[in-house]
Order: structure tokens, then sequence, then C-alpha cells
């Protein structure tokens, strides 16, 4: 018979235990708010992180550009996001594993490595475009591509090396608070033209030149990506959230996404007034895209845009790369995390060092047009992403996978619909992109 | 040798040599070593029908041929002891026991035993994986003239967990039983690369004893997921089994709610005793001190005290001090393991008893308590109250842990959250 140490205790001293000192209690608001603030997170930053160094160049390019006619694809796109965004967060509340993983198992090896290298392209795309973002942002100071980019590689990988990416995060988040309210001050000091943005809110005005659309693309592709999709799905399962959690999911995905979109339209608003309204169209440079916070900053814009274009490309760098790893591994049943050792976990850091080294060295070509790059890798984006909304909704409808968290019809329908609409967009670029070349 | 993937969709012939479908999947009886494949799922051009292994009079790379002409599918049922290799093994995560960590299955080998098929390993190398894209040929060839190896790792069927709780539940052997037998610090870090669903069943599937083991290795935040996930009872079953100041600890970790509902399941002594030490501020002696150790009344002789503490069976991380306490508890002198048994038999205690133990304070800050430990080279620090009366131990491990903050200790991987 064992005993247990209780028992030997027992044993042992005579005197029973005094009076108990009382337990300290947490009042239950703060115990709720602190649950809750648990739960709030992955939606929030994967909200932020789609305003990355892509999103505030392409919103500024589509506000130069388009005035406020694009306002319509904000609203949209802030839809499309929310339910897209839900669906992931459902799938990894329900199961616990990665996008990439699901696929595997419900359709192997050989449309997992399809999805794989779709995403990797489409992040790839993506990672060049942080670059591109930290290149053009310390360009406005006359720094070099060659040394912005290298030193960048340099700082990127020593954040994921001593793991501190995840708490630094919330640093680049507030960078990207502050910049946002910035260009909320500055739309509202060039004062714009509240009924037009308005309108061009509520009602699509379309155009049928093929550079309206490919702005439209770009919009879309910035917003909606399919690392995105990785991302939420991996984070909540990584945080380790239940099924029970699903209502404070929605209400973060819905934030993250409301906020987002409020974000990107103010920054669209701001250029419509500032660059628009004055015949400045076209953006090829940062300090173009710096003009917009003229109105609050003065001759400092630069130095704001800059910052703010800066924080934006580091917590894209934070999430990307680290995302298209872990779901790749995930699927493949490699090691998956930094606190591996490199020896342990080959492909996961080969990865990580492939994304980072290859975008650094991109950018590093000298003649770059840095803002065409941006645009081009949310395009690319765009048209990837259809592929693999098509697996996360087929996923999403599988009852034998979710059981009571798989779509129902209405939301089924509506993640199709959003998927179709998504699919005619991509043809409708290329067919008309076919009409350009 | 047979890799499953190889007779995936190749052709099934009857007797006559007319195709009737392709090979679909195929079901193994586990329970012995090796399981044997039991039957056969063939895909036809409307359903899949299943036969059983007897009438497949040959298979291989090339598909199967069957020795019937006529094929009588009602009477075909899987047993409950029966898996479908395909539909629940094929690209799942596996624990692989001997590299104890958890791993995908790239695909299936089979090998012919005295003359019956059985799936002997799981391929969860590169080769595996090219082989499913279709790409293991053209690779091979490149690999050879490069002269590099293509990376071929098996597990043998005998070293798999499958935790998917979907397979586990199955009747495999007795389920993880492999996994029972793994170091409780190789356990954890296996459950920490689970989904919540796999994690519930493996614990499910581990005695309270064992549970408590494992619970002690994992970081807490892990901790606290799955004991919310437990049925009260069974939580407070496995706190009882824990250390007590392993269990305050994560009792300390709980929201209010699911601690009161635990407490008040666990047995009364061992809930009072971690309500006491959940009493102590955290970074204190008291907050990471264990109530387990051995104490003897300074009158019993050397030879009374060897008798006690081989009825007392204690735990072995605190046997090899003996503390002496007077008849109110307060703390007298020390013995180690090894002056008790040199001592002469009759010999009390208290004459070889080292007087005046270092000792803290229950109040004392953690930090000093490892200076104190770290100075005085100490297994474990007695720690005392204000009245000089015993109330714990500070053991070497919990006193280190305080001064190396859990950052430096290797972690467990968690990619996104940091909590």
């Amino acid at each position: 018979m064992s005993r247990t140490p209780a028992d030997v205790l027992r044993g042992v001293r005579r005197g029973r235990p005094r009076a108990l000192p009382p337990l300290p209690r947490l009042p239950l608001w703060r115990v709720r708010l602190v649950a809750m603030l648990a739960v709030l997170g992955p939606g929030l930053v994967s909200g932020f992180a789609d305003n990355d160094a892509g999103g505030i160049t392409t919103y500024s390019l589509a506000g130069a550009q388009w005035g406020y006619t694009l306002l319509w694809v904000i609203l949209a796109t802030q839809i499309v996001l929310f339910f897209t965004q839900e669906v992931g967060a459902r799938l990894g509340l329900a199961t616990g594993k990665g996008l990439i993983g699901l696929i595997r198992e419900r359709w192997g090896v050989r449309w997992a490595t399809f999805a794989a290298l779709t995403m990797l392209a489409a992040n790839l795309g993506c990672i060049v475009a942080e670059f591109a973002g930290i290149a053009s942002a310390l360009g406005l100071f006359g720094v070099p591509p060659v040394i912005s980019a290298g030193v960048a590689a340099i700082v990127v990988i020593g954040l994921i090396a001593l793991g501190n990416y995840s708490r630094i995060q919330y640093l680049f988040v507030g960078v990207g608070i502050f910049v946002s309210v910035a260009y909320v001050i500055s739309a509202a000091i060039a004062g714009f033209d509240t009924s037009a943005a308005f309108q061009n809110l509520i009602v699509p005005h379309l155009q049928a030149s093929p550079l309206y659309w490919l702005s439209v693309v770009g919009t879309v592709g910035t917003t909606i990506t399919p690392w995105g999709q990785a991302f939420i799905q991996a984070y909540v399962a990584d945080k380790g959230l239940k099924p029970d959690d699903l209502t404070a999911s929605r209400v973060d995905v819905f934030f993250g996404a409301l906020l987002t979109n409020l974000i990107a339209g103010f920054i669209v608003v701001a250029c419509a007034a500032t660059l628009w309204a004055h015949g400045e169209t076209t953006i090829t440079s940062a300090g173009d895209a710096a003009a917009a916070l003229k109105p609050l900053a003065g001759d400092a814009a630069s130095v704001l845009f800059a910052v703010g274009l800066l924080g934006a490309s580091f917590l894209g760098l934070g999430v990307v790369p680290m995302t298209s790893a872990y779901t790749t591994c995930e699927a493949f049943g490699w090691e998956t995390g930094v606190n591996w050792k490199w020896r342990e976990a080959p492909a996961f850091y080969g990865l990580l060092a492939f994304f980072i080294a290859f975008a650094a060295l991109f950018v590093m070509i000298p003649g770059l047009p840095l803002i065409t790059v941006m645009f081009s890798a949310q395009v690319l984006n765009a048209i990837l992403l259809p592929f693999i909304l098509v697996f996360v909704m087929l996923l999403a409808g599988d009852r034998k996978l979710l059981g009571p968290l798989a779509s129902g019809r209405v939301l089924l329908t509506i993640g199709w619909a959003s998927t179709v609409l998504l699919v005619l967009l991509s043809v409708i670029l290329v067919v008309t992109g076919l009409g350009i070349g | 040798m047979l890799f499953l993937s190889q007779a995936i969709g190749r052709p099934v012939l009857d007797g006559n040599g007319e195709a009737i479908g392709t090979v679909a999947d195929l079901i193994v009886a586990v329970g012995n070593r090796y399981p044997p494949v039991t039957g056969l799922v063939v895909a036809t051009d409307r359903r899949q029908i299943f036969l059983p292994w007897s009438s497949v009079a040959s298979f291989d790379h090339a598909g199967a041929r069957l020795s019937t002409t006529n094929i009588d599918i009602a009477k075909f049922q899987r047993r409950p002891d029966e898996i479908e290799l395909r539909a629940d093994l094929m690209d799942k995560q596996i624990v692989d026991i001997d590299g104890r960590k958890v791993v995908r299955v790239n695909d299936l080998r089979l090998d012919e035993i005295e003359g019956m098929l059985h799936l002997v390993a799981v391929d969860v190398g590169a080769a595996g994986l090219l082989r499913r894209l279709g790409l293991e040929r053209a690779f091979r060839t490149i690999a050879r003239n490069a002269h590099v190896q293509v990376s071929e790792r098996y597990i043998d069927w005998e070293d798999v967990d499958p935790v998917e709780s979907s397979i586990a539940s199955v009747k495999l052997r007795v389920p993880h039983q492999g996994l029972a037998e793994l170091h409780p610090s190789d356990l954890a870090s296996i459950i920490d690369q689970l989904t919540p669903r796999d994690r519930a069943g493996v614990l499910a599937s581990l005695d309270d004893e064992a549970a408590a083991d494992v619970f002690e290795e994992m970081e807490p935040e892990t901790q606290v997921d799955l004991i919310e996930d437990l049925d009260p009872a069974r939580a407070a079953d496995i706190l009882e089994e824990m250390s007590p100041d392993d269990a305050a600890d994560l009792v300390a970790d709980l929201d209010q709610e699911t601690r009161d509902e635990i407490l008040a399941q666990m047995a009364r002594s061992e809930a009072e005793e971690v309500q006491q030490l959940l009493g102590y501020p955290e970074h204190s002696a008291g907050g990471i001190m264990t109530t387990e150790l051995i104490a003897l009344e300074e009158h019993l002789t050397a030879a009374q005290a060897i008798d006690r503490l081989r009825e007392l069976e204690p735990d072995a991380e605190t046997i090899y001090y003996v503390y002496v306490t007077d008849r109110e508890d307060h703390l007298v002198g020390v013995l180690s393991l090894r002056d008790l048994i040199v001592a002469q038999p009759v010999t009390p205690i208290r004459d070889v008893m080292i007087r005046e133990p270092i000792r803290v304070g229950v109040l004392t800050d953690q930090a000093e308590v490892a200076d104190v430990v770290a100075h005085y080279n100490l297994l474990a620090v007695p720690v005392v109250d204000d009245d000089n009366r015993l109330v714990g131990i500070v053991t070497v491990d919990d006193a280190i842990d305080t001064v190396i903050s859990s950052g430096w200790k290797r972690r467990l991987p968690r990619v996104f959250s940091q909590r």
C-alpha cells in the first residue's frame, strides 16, 4: 500500500494545522476582465498586423489615386474579414490544430503541400513588402536599402531568437495606434468631404478602368490574407482557447476587423483630402505618401510617417514569417517553435531564415521601386487567397470535424459567397490585366 | 515490404480477373505487437465495400486479386478492435514513444510475417513524404548522383502511441500504455504538444499518481488549462497526489470559482494543507515550501528513529534530512540520514543531532532562502514560524527555481502566446 505525502505528514506531526489565513480574493469583475483580456488578442493582433507596411502603402495609394471612391471596398472588406477570421477562429477552437495540418488530415499530403506552397508564396510576398516598408521608411532619412534591410534582418532574427517578439508586439501595436490617430487628426484638419466620404462608403462607384480594379484587388488583398487565416487559427490553438471561448473570440475578431478597417478608412480619407484633392494622384515614394500627414505634423510629417511605417513593418515581421513556418511545420510533423534548439528544429528555423534572408536581399536590389513592390505583394496575396479560402470553407462546414462549431447554413452561405466574390475579383483582375498587357 | 500509399488506388480484380474497383483502405486488428491485416476496403463506382482478408488471394504494389467472384458484402462487420489504416492513421499525429515527440504519419509500412501481412512500422521520414508526393524516385535518382542520403525514418509500431482520441479509444492494447511508461517530464512535454482533445484522452488513461507526477513537470499555464477541463472530483484526486507545495502553486493560479470547487472535493486534510500554503505570500519561504518532511521527536533512539522512517515510507525527496522537534513541534535539531545510520542503535537522537540548525522564517524572502541554501550547501532548509515551530521545508530545487527564472529553463514550444 502506498502512502500519500499527507499520510507521512500526519504520522509525523502531531499538531493540527492552525487557523487558516483568509484567501486573497479578487473582485469578480476583475477576474472577468482578466479572462476576457486573455482571450482578446488573436483577432486584434491579426487585425493590426493587417495594417502592415503593405497595408499603409496600399491604402495611401487608393486614397491618392481614387479619392473617396474606394471607401466601399473598405466596408465590404471589413465584413468579409470578420466572417473569414471568425471561421479561422472556430477551426482553431474546435480542433486545436493549424490550418495546413487540418488540410493534410482531410485531403492528404498532396493538397497540404499545395496549400503550404500557396501560403508560402503569398507570405514571401508579404515579408518582402515589410522589408520594402522598412527600406522606404529609413530611405526618408537617406539610409540606403542595403543598410536598412540588413540591419532590419539582424534585428528581426534577434527578436525571434530571443523569443521576445510576442512581448514587443504590443509596442508595435502601440505605434500602430499612435500613427492611426495621427491619420484621423490629419484627415480632420485637412477638412475632408464628409458627404462624399459617407456616400462612397455605402454606394459602390464602379469603374471600368483596369487600374481601378487593380486598386480594389490590392486593397482587399492587403486586408484579407492567407497568412491572416493561418495566423488566427494558430494563435487560437496555441493559446489553448477552447470551444467555450467562442463568444469572446467572436467579439475579439469583430473588433479586430472593425479597428483594422476604421484605420484603413481614415488613411484613405486623409490621402483623399490632402493628396487627391490637390491633384497629386501618384505616389512613387514614401515621401509622397507622408504628405498626407502634413496637415497635422507639418514638416515633421515624414518623421511621423516613417515611424508608423517602421512599426507596421516590424509588426508584420513578427507575425508573418512565424505563422508561415508554424503552419507548414505542424502539417509535416516537424518540430515547431522558438523554444527548440536550432539543431532540433531545422525546418522551422530554416524556413524563418530563408524568408528573412530572401526578403532582405530582394529589397537590396538597386533601384527597386519599393512602393510598387509593396503594392504588388498585396495583389499577389489577393490572387492566391481564394485557393486557401476554399479549403477553409470546406473545413468550416465539416460537422464531423467541428461538431457544434461547424458553420450552419447561414454562415456557410456567407462564407462561400465571400469566397466566390474573391475568386471573381481575381478573375476580373487577371482578365483586365491581360487587357492592360 | 509494402507501403500503404503504394497500394492505395490500385485496381482490385475478382477471381476471374475482372476489375471491380480500387484499393481504398486496409483494416487491421490492433492488440497484437504487429497488427495483422484483416480486411480490405474497395472503392467501387458507387460505394465502398468491405471484404474480409480471407477472400484476398494476393496483394501487392500492383493491387489486389480476390479469390472469389461472388462478393457478399452483408456478412462483413467492422469489429471494435479494428482500425482503418488510411482513414484513421495516415497523416495523423502520433507520439513516437522512443523519440519522445509528436510526429505525423507520412506512410505506413506493411510486411509479410509468417504468411500474413502485418502493420509493422510508421514512416515519418522524408522518403515517405516524397513517396506520397510521387517524387520519391526522382529524388532518389538525384540523391544517388549527388551522393546524399534520402532520410528514412521508421517508428516500430510498438513504439507508437496514436494519441488522436478517436483512434486511441478503439480498444488499443491498453490505451496509452506506452506513454505511461515515459518519464513524467517527457510525458509532460508531449502533452504540451497535443491538442486539448487529445490531452484529455491521455490524462484520462493515467492513474491519479501518474497524472500527479506529470502535472508537477508541466508549465503553469498548461496545468491550469488541463485542470480546468477536468471534472472537479478527478482534479481533486490528482491534486491530492501532488506534493502540497506544487498543488498549492497550481491552485493559486486557478480562478476563484474553480479553486473553491476543487478544494471542496479534496480530502479535508490535503485541502487544509493546500489552503495553509496558499495563505503565505508567493515570494516568501512559506510560498515555496513544502509541508512534506520528516520530523521525529528528540527522545527517540537511533534504532527507533530508523524503524519509524521505515514505517512512514517517506518520499525520496525529503528523506536526507530528518528534523528533530520537541513535544510542541519546536525545531530543536537536524540529523542527516547518514548520522542516523552510523549512530549506535541505542543512542538517543538528541545526542547525535546538530543543534540549532540553519533555518528560515515563513516570511523570509525567497531570494534570501536561496542564498541560505546556496551558502550552507543544503539540500533543504527548514522553515519555522514566529514561535520556532517547524512548518515546512524548502528543498534545493524549489530554492533554485526562484533564482533562475523559468525563462531560462528549457520551455516547451509555444509560439505566439506569452501568458
